[in-house]
């Protein structure tokens, strides 16, 4: 029976073939692989395959992969796309395959240094000087770099297709920051997660090997007969769309994730800059474009690289996997000369071919790319200037006309390809299976004499049907790439003795993750205080619809005001003063407080509001993503998720409104539990704590002095003490002490004094003060600090306090000096802690060049 | 004859500078036709190490870098040159269009040039420089006599205004206001040779300049300077000061090769700082006997 429904599923993909598909062998049959793939498909069914599906969906989804910039403006984030069904490649091929891409690597590599150095290659006429002169990915200033290790190509990433003929054929090269190695492997983490039966019956090779080899060949870089290689990964940052697989890999691999700015040239030295000193940086694996990495000697516009950086490389004092200037192998143009370079320097034959190119800037060439263009497709020599491929199918005869004139006006800078029709292979696209045309992305890494290539790789097919045009940015679909074997995989892990846990162990904390951290504690904070004076203020608003119709009593305006101090949203409910010859009714706004406090919760262009404050929450939280872990990172995703809830909140319920509100509390809530609970105790877990409690009591200072400052009449009053005794979370133990009475002096007394309720004052402080003593000091480990001796004076001020004195008032104006001057007093010491941290920890001083050039958009790192 | 060189560069800034990174170019080459001796380089304040370094042209770099604190930095460069007396070469009559022809078929040759005749970072062409161009290298002139009548052109349209342009002034705006200084001048000449297939390089030094007559020469009035070097088939490259419309003799001392400024600036360096800096360079070209 199985037999039979096993022939329908694959009968159905059959029929749907139209053009040359992996399924089939060269005579039409049924490759027996793909035929035990389909068998376990059939025993799952497509209704089985729908929710595997969409397992993988949400699982992608919760490990935060994505393929995009992080913008939290959009309504979602563009996620990585997992098709359930696998790319399979049989041992056999592969083995041909892997030889044609070795020897590929190892040609790259003698060009690379040929280019850099000799030159042969140009001087005999190999390659025409144009392709090097006149390409951008040719760095003169990296022409005496050369590093230690006898490969200068390290890392090497090339994408393949099966051409008509049935073999693999190249169809690009990646250099200088190859990319995709990380989702290959969360590809397969995630696989063999949901969906451990589909390899019930095949046996696989393993990815980890080649990460292994990574580790090896990175701690083979070590300088200065240094054991224990101090290793960064250079981002571009959280703008750039790879930056999911920056911060997985960085941490798969053990290696400090950084920034330029996090990097530092010093006596012939690269330094990593941590909050309480500088390390020695052995080893950097750069995934910015070489151009980036240096604005001292190359793109001088550039805030991404570290200056000083090629000088440190030519001492022989850091190693970069790839070094600058191997950007020169990603010309298209180069393409076309392989064959010759190969038997130039290899003396043998080319084992794998390219997709046939033709470089433009040849007489002969050049006619031929002319009178075909229909079936080309039409690239520049220089990369990234924002060219798109241009398909000749696709085009008019008006638009032929025109793209041969755009050649003939500077034949030299393009390069022709031939189209090649591209296998198609089974993909599950709106639950059915159909034939989809794949290009695969393969890695190799240098080992002690040759290359490793990973046994797999990362496969996209077209996310149009019938189009060969195949990238993420285009929203491709990965899939999951099994090598084939006929016997099972030994489990011969070779556990990489990794020898050292040195950076683990240490934490060193970047500067630039401080601040990050910091401001995570801060903005965190700044959003719940937010909520909770929202809330009060709703709730009572609410209460007084009922009672009052719209008219609002003194206490409301004072909260409402003070709800405009707090988020500094003014003129607001504060108002403004007219100026001459203006009208400002500043009492407009309280007919209908709720429109203003909706722009408050859901305008995320509003400076202070609930949305924007979150939106800078989850910027800074995913500036440093490699902090959270799997289950903050669940939450970290519903705290989106109500970041797209409450900006499309717009109504007049304040209950809906209060509900939406609530739902974030206790997400951010979760947040505030998962990391107290899992993060380390170690600087960054400090500083986030000081963040938060330094938020904290400048938010309850600023609520409580505009709230106080002036008497009112004892009916407003009451209410009023009331609500801070609630914004402080004091109201029920207020009430156990004093039962119902409420006396200013007792408030104050409370709020400020009391040491064991953790929103007093009082206890706020100590915290504070606990967490700064942790961290670490320049001077004598036996002083205070800055922001220790300002805590010591605030806490001093708030404990000898004299409430008889505080809530004195001018009989004439019912203002309270006292107790105003000593919350501005103790407001403006904590803005002091926050500033010192800030000049002692963190770094402020901005990179610029003696001569200014206007800032371009920073390249992409697209896949 | 020789000269003693020295060239001061002073910067301060608004606010301190907590990192220093530079590159200077300041080391007048040594070649056939001249030779620098007892080069010194005093930098306050002071780094912990200077590397040299020969770059892609041949030229000498020096790298350093700061990381105390300071408001002010001073760049003294001294040396002592001796300029060779320049045996008159053989004058070649080949035409432009012979000489625009060389450079595409013979191989070797273009190799050698072909980096000097495609647009660098300031130096790019449009209709205007084209045509303008066009007006002084005629095709069937001899190549040498139309880079003269070139320098000339230029000599003679344009005016000197120190401070009129910046690095940055394109050249469109230098060709249409018909003012500039030696670099813009420079860089258009470079422009017009390979706008028409002509190599030519940009070469940064000093130039003796005299005092007005009866008057004693002032310190730091000199200045650095920039003119043109051109491939003239069975020459070689030539030398030619479009500014000062003369073919440089013992006068000019050369620094530096380049493709253009960018190549070759003498001193170039990433700030960290948050504020504002001024520059002060003061240049002494004083002969000795």
């Amino acid at each position: 029976m199985i037999q039979d429904i096993s022939l329908g599923l694959l009968q159905a993909y059959k029929e749907s073939i139209n053009s040359y598909d992996e399924v089939l062998d060269q005579n039409g049959e049924i490759k027996p692989y793909w035929q035990g793939l389909f068998d376990t498909l059939e025993t799952i069914g497509i209704d089985g395959l729908k929710l595997h599906n969409d397992e993988i969906i949400k699982k992608l989804k919760e490990n935060g992969v994505t393929y995009n910039v992080y913008d939290s403006n959009k309504e979602s984030n563009r996620a990585w796309k997992l098709d359930p069904i696998p790319f399979l490649i049989h041992e056999s091929e592969w083995k041909t395959i892997e030889e044609g891409l070795k020897q590929r690597a190892r040609l790259l590599d003698l060009i690379l240094k040929d280019l850099y150095g000799p030159q042969t290659l140009i001087k005999n006429g190999i390659i025409p000087a144009e392709l090097v002169f006149d390409n951008s990915g040719f760095l003169l200033p990296c022409f005496d770099i050369r590093q230690k290790h006898n490969k200068q190509l390290v890392n090497y990433a090339v994408d393949l297709a099966r051409g008509p003929d049935g073999k693999m054929w190249l169809l690009d090269n990646r250099t200088q920051a190859p990319s995709g190695a990380g989702y290959a492997l969360e590809n397969r983490i995630v696989m063999s997660k949901i969906f451990p039966e589909l390899n019930k019956k095949i046996y696989r090779k393993r990815l980890s090997p080649y990460f292994s080899q990574f580790q090896q060949t990175v701690d083979s870089f070590a300088t200065h007969s240094n054991e224990n290689p101090n290793v960064v990964f250079l981002t571009p940052g959280p703008g750039t769309e790879t930056y999911f697989e920056h911060v997985y890999l960085s941490s798969y691999l053990g290696y400090t994730l950084v920034q330029g700015n996090d990097l530092l040239v010093r006596d012939g030295f690269v330094w990593l800059k941590s909050i309480d000193q500088l390390e020695r940086v052995d080893v950097i694996i750069k995934r910015l474009d070489d151009n980036w990495c240096d604005p001292l000697e190359l793109r001088r516009d550039s805030l991404l690289g570290i200056p000083g950086l090629l000088q440190v490389i030519r001492l022989g004092n850091v190693a970069v996997v790839n070094p600058p200037g191997t950007s020169i192998l990603e010309n298209y143009g180069l393409m076309a000369f392989m064959q010759n370079a190969c038997k130039f320097l290899l003396k043998e034959p080319l084992l794998m071919s390219s997709v046939a190119t033709w470089w433009c800037g040849q007489t002969k060439e050049l006619n031929f790319v002319l009178e075909n263009l229909p079936r080309l497709i039409i690239k520049k020599t220089n990369r990234k200037q924002g060219f798109r491929s241009i398909y000749g199918r696709a085009l008019n005869d008006e638009a032929l006309e025109n793209l041969k004139n755009l050649i003939l006006d500077n034949p030299k800078e393009f390069v022709a390809q031939e189209e090649v029709s591209l296998s198609t292979t089974p993909a599950f696209i709106n639950g059915v299976i159909e034939p989809r045309f794949a290009v695969l992305r393969a890695f190799l890494i240098a080992d002690n004499d040759d290359y490793k290539v990973m046994q797999g790789g990362l496969t996209r097919s077209s996310a149009i049907k019938g189009k060969f045009e195949i990238s993420n940015r285009f929203g491709g679909i990965s899939k999951d790439t099994w090598i084939i074997s006929d016997t099972p995989i030994s489990y011969q892990e070779s556990v990489a003795e990794r020898k050292y846990t040195n950076n683990q162990l240490k934490n060193s904390l970047t500067s630039r993750n401080a601040e990050n951290l910091f401001w995570v504690g801060r903005l965190c904070e700044r959003t719940m205080a937010l909520r909770s004076f929202l809330k009060i203020i709703l709730n009572r608003l609410n209460e007084n619809v009922t009672k009052h119709g719209n008219k609002q009593p003194e206490f409301l305006v004072v909260l409402l005001k003070s709800l405009t101090h707090l988020t500094q949203t003014y003129p607001g409910f504060v108002g403004k003063e007219a100026k001459e010859d203006e009208e400002f009714d500043n009492e407009a706004i309280y007919e209908n407080p709720i429109s203003e406090l909706l722009l408050l919760i859901n305008d995320p262009k509003k400076v202070g509001s609930v949305v924007y404050n979150i939106q800078s929450l989850l910027n800074t939280i995913n500036q440093v993503s490699e902090k959270w872990n799997h289950d903050t990172r669940r939450i970290i995703n519903l705290v989106e998720d109500s970041l797209f809830a409450l900006k499309n909140t717009n109504t007049n319920n304040i209950n809906y409104v209060n509900h939406g509100l609530d739902k974030l509390h206790i997400r951010l809530f979760s947040f505030y539990g998962n990391i107290y609970e899992t993060l380390p105790r170690d600087n960054g877990f400090y500083l986030l704590e000081a963040g938060k409690n330094v938020e904290r009591i400048l938010s309850l200072l600023s609520v409580f002095r505009s709230t106080l400052n002036f008497k009112k009449n004892e009916e407003e009053e009451i209410l009023l003490m009331e609500a801070i005794l609630e914004n402080h979370h004091l109201l029920s133990q207020y009430r156990n002490i004093y039962k119902s009475h409420l006396s200013l002096k007792a408030v104050i007394n409370m709020v400020f004094l009391e040491k064991n309720l953790p929103y007093t004052l009082a206890f706020l402080l100590d915290t504070l003060t606990e967490y700064l003593s942790k961290l670490p000091k320049t001077n004598d480990p036996n002083r205070l600090s800055i922001a220790e001796k300002s805590v010591l004076e605030a806490s001093t001020i708030v404990k000898l306090i004299d409430a008889d004195s505080l809530i004195k008032e001018d009989e004439l104006t019912m203002f309270r000096p006292e107790l105003d001057a000593t919350i501005a007093k103790v407001f403006q010491l904590i803005c002091n802690v926050s500033n010192n941290l800030a000049s002692l920890y963190f770094n402020h001083s901005v990179m610029q060049h003696s001569v200014f050039d206007t800032l371009e958009n920073i390249e992409t790192d697209e896949i | 004859m020789k000269y003693k060189l020295k060239h001061q560069t002073l910067y301060t800034y608004v606010n301190e500078v907590h990192n220093y990174q530079s590159i200077l170019c300041l080391q007048p080459r040594n070649s056939a036709k001249q030779i620098c001796r007892n080069f010194k380089i005093e930098i306050e304040p002071r780094p912990s190490k200077i590397y040299s370094r020969t770059d892609y042209f041949g030229n000498i770099q020096h790298y350093f870098s700061l990381h105390e604190s300071h408001k002010s930095l001073k760049v003294t460069v001294s040396s002592e040159v001796e300029v060779l007396n320049n045996p008159v070469q053989l004058f070649n009559t080949i035409s432009c269009e012979e000489a625009r022809t060389k450079f595409q078929t013979d191989l070797n040759l273009k190799n050698e040039v072909l980096q000097y005749q495609l647009p660098s970072q300031y130096i790019s062409w449009d209709d205007d420089i084209i045509a303008f161009a066009k007006t002084c290298l005629i095709p069937e002139l001899s190549l040498f006599e139309a880079v003269l009548n070139l320098n000339k052109k230029i000599f003679t349209e344009f005016r000197f205004k120190s401070g009129s342009t910046n690095v940055n002034t394109p050249l469109q705006t230098v060709l249409k206001e018909r003012k500039g200084v030696c670099q813009d001048f420079s860089h258009l000449a470079i422009a017009c040779l390979r706008s028409v297939g002509i190599p030519a390089k940009y070469v940064s030094g000093y130039i003796e300049t005299l005092p007005p007559k009866g008057k004693p020469k002032l310190e730091g009035s000199d200045a650095s300077h920039a003119w043109i070097s051109v491939y003239i088939p069975d020459m070689g490259w030539c030398e030619f000061d479009p500014t000062n419309n003369m073919i440089p003799q013992q006068r000019h001392i050369v620094t530096a090769y380049g493709r253009d400024f960018a190549d070759v600036s003498p001193l170039k360096g990433i700030i960290f700082s948050s504020g504002e800096h001024k520059v002060k360079v003061e240049v002494d070209v004083i002969p000795v006997q």
